[in-house]
């Protein structure tokens, strides 16, 4: 028999996979427009819809703690609810940064643009192996995330050192530099996102 | 995380304030014990080791054995015709049931609150204080008068009753009169409480000042409470135990019971999917 408490959790779920399916098109349109080229319009649109979505997960959370106070599944559940929902609404603003970033620096059809794209194929990636480990509880996958966490940190540092000592084009650094430092912060979101799934399944907590 | 935030565990008393040695042996140790009414077997094998200074929570679906666990660690399931026990509880590792204890002292030492509160209608509020002791002897006006007014300060009750101690103890409300059976409880200076549901008649007012009684009562005694209530003893307890069909299926820590169980039966129960 569905427990009074079920309607509600099925409610979150199909905020966070509603999230889930909207941060990752953000972040695929930002880095479309970065690639090649326009305003990024809709990327707008859906960081605010995913900061109206994650005030409702914060508010839906709250409601069923103070109704039902839940205990053991249910309440890891909530608890890596409000961390899931606070990563896509992350993944939203900074999707909607990259697309600042032309506002800011314009045209940068003549920048070298093939190591941010790399950069972002793979942070693309981890918010896929996120969303899918969350919607299939997936532990092994979500442990799969942290490893390629690693490869767009090295791809940020990188940049960096390459900068430094180069007289390369200034705007096109920068702007590669600003990029990648959101991707960098995406691709956190996308382990806390895959570490809050494995708390929810087995209960240890990150770096436990 | 919460808990760490709230310790001393759920108290206001600080480790400071009240030393306690959790480390230390177990104040009530329980091995082996299996419990009888007639020919139906009511625990099994029930092994737990209960901390000092601690409040132990024991929760399970009703039938389950937690009531007659606590009756068989001060030797009142023995009152039951029929009933009996094997095994051993150990209380600071003597056995109450070796055959040279009497039950008595085992009673003076381990107190009991049961559900329903019973107040002795026909005494008075301090009357029904210091009963236990009026029964074992005590006779000196001064001395009874004098824990009849500490042992009500002890439970919350003082400030509501000191202007008319002579009044009935039925008089008093619900809440009243269960901090006065818990007062009567508390006047024979047992070392271990056991608590049967004692909230289950009170409102929610009268619970939340029973349950801040609980928490401070264990700076002074070791308290083992059975709760139909799973938010209650996430509220009260140090430690949970949970039973099933008369036995002990997880003992843990109160957190890790309601956050992250180790049994999948404890994890059905607590989160209301069982049956």
């Amino acid at each position: 028999m569905p427990r009074l408490m079920d309607m509600g959790l099925d409610k979150l779920n199909s905020l966070l996979l509603e999230m889930a399916t909207i941060s990752e098109n953000a972040v695929d349109a930002s880095i479309e427009t970065y690639s090649k080229g326009g305003k990024g319009e809709q990327v707008r649109d859906w960081s605010r819809r995913l900061q109206t979505l994650h005030r409702q997960v914060g508010d839906l959370s709250m409601e069923m703690i103070a109704r039902y106070q839940p205990v053991a599944s249910d309440l890891r559940f909530l608890k890596a609810c409000l961390e899931i929902s606070y990563g896509f609404y992350r993944f939203g603003r900074y999707a909607l940064d990259i697309v600042e970033v032309m506002d800011i620096f314009g045209d940068l059809a003549k920048c070298d643009r093939k190591s941010v794209v790399e950069t972002a194929r793979n942070t693309q990636e981890m918010i896929r192996m996120s969303v899918d480990a969350l919607a299939r509880r997936d532990v092994a996958l979500a442990r799969r995330i942290r490893k390629m966490d690693d490869l767009v940190d090295e791809s940020y540092r990188q940049h960096l050192r390459t900068v430094i000592g180069q007289k390369k084009d200034v705007r096109c650094a920068l702007s590669a530099g600003l990029i990648l430092r959101y991707l960098e912060r995406i691709s956190d979101h996308a382990t806390y996102i895959g570490e809050s799934v494995d708390y929810i399944v087995t209960g240890v907590e990150p770096n436990q | 995380m919460l808990s760490e935030q709230l310790e001393p565990a759920h108290g206001i008393y600080s480790q400071k304030e009240a030393p306690r040695n959790v480390s230390a042996r177990p104040k009530v140790e329980i091995r082996q014990l299996n419990a009888f009414y007639g020919k139906k077997q009511a625990l099994y094998d029930i092994d737990l080791a209960i901390k000092p200074n601690q409040v132990t929570a024991i929760i399970g679906p009703s039938g389950c054995g937690k009531s007659t666990l606590i009756r068989c660690i001060n030797r009142m399931h023995e009152l039951v015709p029929d009933a009996k026990v094997s095994g051993h509880v150990f209380l600071d590792g003597e056995d109450v049931y070796s055959e040279s204890r009497d039950p008595t002292e085992v009673r003076q030492r381990i107190g009991m609150v049961f559900q329903k509160p019973n107040p002795f209608p026909n005494m008075s509020i301090s009357d029904n204080v210091v009963a236990g002791l009026k029964l074992s002897g005590e006779r000196n006006k001064d001395r009874l008068g004098e824990v009849a007014k500490n042992t009500l300060q002890r439970v919350n009750l003082w400030d509501e009753v000191k202007d008319d101690l002579k009044r009935s103890g039925a008089s008093l409300s619900g809440g009243q009169q269960q901090r006065l059976c818990i007062a009567r409880a508390l006047a024979i200076e047992p070392e271990v409480v056991l608590m049967d549901e004692p909230c289950s008649a009170l409102d929610p007012t009268a619970t939340a000042k029973i349950e801040q009684l609980i928490s401070e009562l264990k700076a002074l005694f070791t308290v083992v409470i059975v709760t139909h209530n799973m938010q209650q003893a996430s509220r009260v307890a140090d430690y949970t135990a949970f039973m099933y069909l008369g036995k002990l299926i997880e003992y843990n820590e109160t957190a890790t019971i309601f956050e992250n169980p180790k049994e999948q039966l404890t994890e059905r129960y607590i989160t209301g999917k069982f049956g």
